[in-house]
């Protein structure tokens, strides 16, 4: 698809721009870096990886589905408002297709309603922003309406749907360009971490007992994962026993309680069969049913499990 | 004609009376509740400590003294579910720290003095009389409290929160504070309370009670891993629930 180009220098006007055609949401620094409400363009804040990923602009943690009341379904009703993502990475963007995948598979309404009306302009990394980073091991698409890819001076924003273009071209701030994105400029280098291999012939391996031992099961690789999309369901009961809501809050394969039913049972008792899970759904079982890894290489399970359990080096080595 | 409601009462051994406040601050719950219960009895509302027959009693605080055994067991035979509430009656708590020192080291400088104060061994409540259910927490959550009335009326299962601390602080975008190298007991803590420590940047000292599915000694190995000593981690983990964690003394001697 076409290229623009955008001087560095106007970069804030852009953002200025992106401010004003909906909500901009963008990386910003605080304690850590979370994709936040873009309030000033000085704000951006593009040297590290989100600790946070943006799932939950489509996922919250806490969502009310609907009401009830007798036998009678209250819808919620929100206005939905455009929302504009800047600054987010390959794997971030990989992560929202993956998402829309798991979603899309039973047509979830609550996650599709979030999902629509939004813009994703990518950021191209340079370099690996972390140790781990492995996303050159997953080959990951081009799913993003822009993504911009740094220059010395400037930015080349590779077009990757109309309503993106229809956006650049209104900015009135960028032009038009022969230059095309090669397709080394799309990989980062030293990211090809993991060595792909089919793990359904090694899931009785002992190699993974060094990890599981390790693993205090606090959920903490899961909840930061830009695809993990599990959840609970509960309904909130209020005192005047009056308008119940039913509340969906996301959950983790790590927990005992995600895999106990009716009748005290547990399917997944042992922290080893949690612990491969994982492991599993993210590299083996998702693609074996929808043809992509879950997995987008972010690293982020990596880097902050507090133990920090490294399964890289022991699939590598199976 | 007598009424159906079920009957409730709250009752108070050694503790700080903050476990009741927690059930009082829900100040606008509490006037839509008396629709669904009658309360028979209250500390603060009612004048007389009579112990009368309830269909559910809630039971604050730790037994520390004989008297609050007698309480206890009074309370006990009255109630045909007995719930803890709060972490006194869970872990017996701070106050239950006493169980951890040598008693020589202070039954001298505070019993022997006040000889009207008589003492025993501090100990959590089921270590007396048989608990139906458990609120766990210092102070407990008030929106608990209110929910679990509502479930017994609803004749609901009572279900604890199982899942670590961590699960709500990382929903709730918390940087994590071992990355800041503190001790912070959320993985092996009993969640439910929404993190509301470390939200406010404070370590979770373990308030509501161990996991059933906590691993010790990989949590013990990753705070020794940060230049934490045996003891350090011994004296966080024991200080409000040591009493419901005996395997910390096991592998913390
Ligand atoms: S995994 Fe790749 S795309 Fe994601 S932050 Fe790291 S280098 Fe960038
Ligand atoms: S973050 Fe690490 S320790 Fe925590 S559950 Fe995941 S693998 Fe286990
Ligand atoms: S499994 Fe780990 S590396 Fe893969 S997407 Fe999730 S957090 Fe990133
Ligand atoms: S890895 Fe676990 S929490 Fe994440 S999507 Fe798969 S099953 Fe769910
Ligand atoms: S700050 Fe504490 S509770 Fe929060 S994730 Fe870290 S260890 Fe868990």
């Amino acid at each position: 698809m076409a290229v623009y180009v955008l001087k560095k220098g106007d970069l804030e006007k852009f953002l200025l721009f992106l401010g004003k055609q909906g909500e901009l949401i963008a990386p910003v620094k605080k304690d850590e870096v979370r994709f936040e409400p873009l309030k000033d363009p000085t704000d951006l804040y593009l040297d590290e990886q989100t600790y946070i990923p943006a799932k939950q602009y489509f996922f919250p943690q806490e969502q009310v589905l609907f009401t009830f009341q007798d036998d009678m379904i209250i819808p919620v009703v929100a206005p939905i408002k455009k929302r504009i993502f800047f600054g987010l990475r390959r794997c971030d963007l990989a992560a929202i297709q993956h998402q829309d995948i798991a979603f899309g598979e039973h047509n979830d309404p609550h996650y599709k309603k979030l999902r629509k009306s939004t813009i994703l302009i990518g950021y191209q990394c340079t370099k690996k922003l972390h140790h781990w980073c492995f996303c050159g091991s997953m080959d990951l698409p081009d799913f993003y309406d822009l993504m911009f890819f740094e220059q010395e001076h400037h930015y080349q924003i590779d077009v990757g749907s109309a309503q993106g273009e229809t956006l650049l071209k209104k900015s009135k701030l960028c032009r038009k360009t022969v230059v095309r994105i090669s397709k080394e400029q799309k990989i980062v280098p030293d990211t090809n971490l993991l060595q792909r291999k089919d793990l359904g012939k090694h899931y009785s391996s002992k190699a993974w007992d060094s990890l599981v031992k390790k693993c205090i099961s606090c959920a903490a690789c899961t909840t930061l994962c830009p695809t993990c999309y599990c959840h609970e369901i509960k309904d909130d009961v209020p005192v005047s026993l009056k308008e119940v809501q039913r509340k969906r809050t996301w959950s983790s394969c790590q927990l005992k309680e995600f895999s106990g039913v009716a009748g005290n049972y547990t399917f997944r008792e042992s922290r080893s069969s949690r612990f491969k899970h994982r492991i599993f759904h993210q590299l083996q079982y998702f693609r074996e049913k929808h043809g992509v890894d879950l997995c987008v290489g972010c690293g982020r399970c990596i880097k902050h499990c507090p133990p920090r359990i490294d399964f890289i080096k022991v699939i590598n080595k199976l | 004609m007598k009424s159906t409601k079920p009957t409730v009462g709250f009752y108070s051994i050694t503790g700080c009376a903050g476990c009741l406040l927690s059930f009082i601050f829900n100040e606008k719950e509490i006037v839509q509740m008396t629709k669904l219960v009658t309360i028979v009895s209250f500390p603060f509302i009612h004048e007389s400590a009579e112990i009368k027959e309830v269909d559910v009693a809630f039971m604050e605080g730790l037994v520390a003294s004989p008297e609050d055994e007698e309480v206890l067991k009074e309370v006990r035979k009255k109630a045909k579910t007995l719930v803890a509430l709060g972490a006194c009656a869970h872990t017996a708590c701070i106050p239950g720290y006493r169980h951890f020192v040598p008693k020589d080291s202070y039954a001298r400088l505070m019993y022997e003095k006040l000889h009207k104060i008589k003492t025993i061994e501090p100990g959590p409540i089921d270590k007396y009389v048989q608990v139906d259910f458990t609120i766990p927490g210092c102070p407990p959550n008030k929106r608990e409290i209110i929910k679990s009335v509502v479930n017994l009326c609803l004749k609901k299962q009572l279900k604890n929160y199982t899942s670590p601390v961590c699960v709500e602080c990382r929903r709730n975008n918390n940087r994590c504070l071992l990355e800041e190298n503190r001790i912070c007991l959320g993985p092996i803590t009993r969640g439910g309370c929404n993190a509301i420590c470390t939200n406010s940047h404070f370590e979770c000292w373990g308030c509501r009670g161990p996991t059933d599915d906590m691993n010790l000694p990989a949590f013990i190995e990753l705070l020794e891993g940060k230049g934490f000593t045996k003891r350090d981690i011994r004296e966080r983990i024991i200080a409000f629930s040591g009493q419901k964690n005996p395997k910390v003394l096991e592998v913390l001697p």
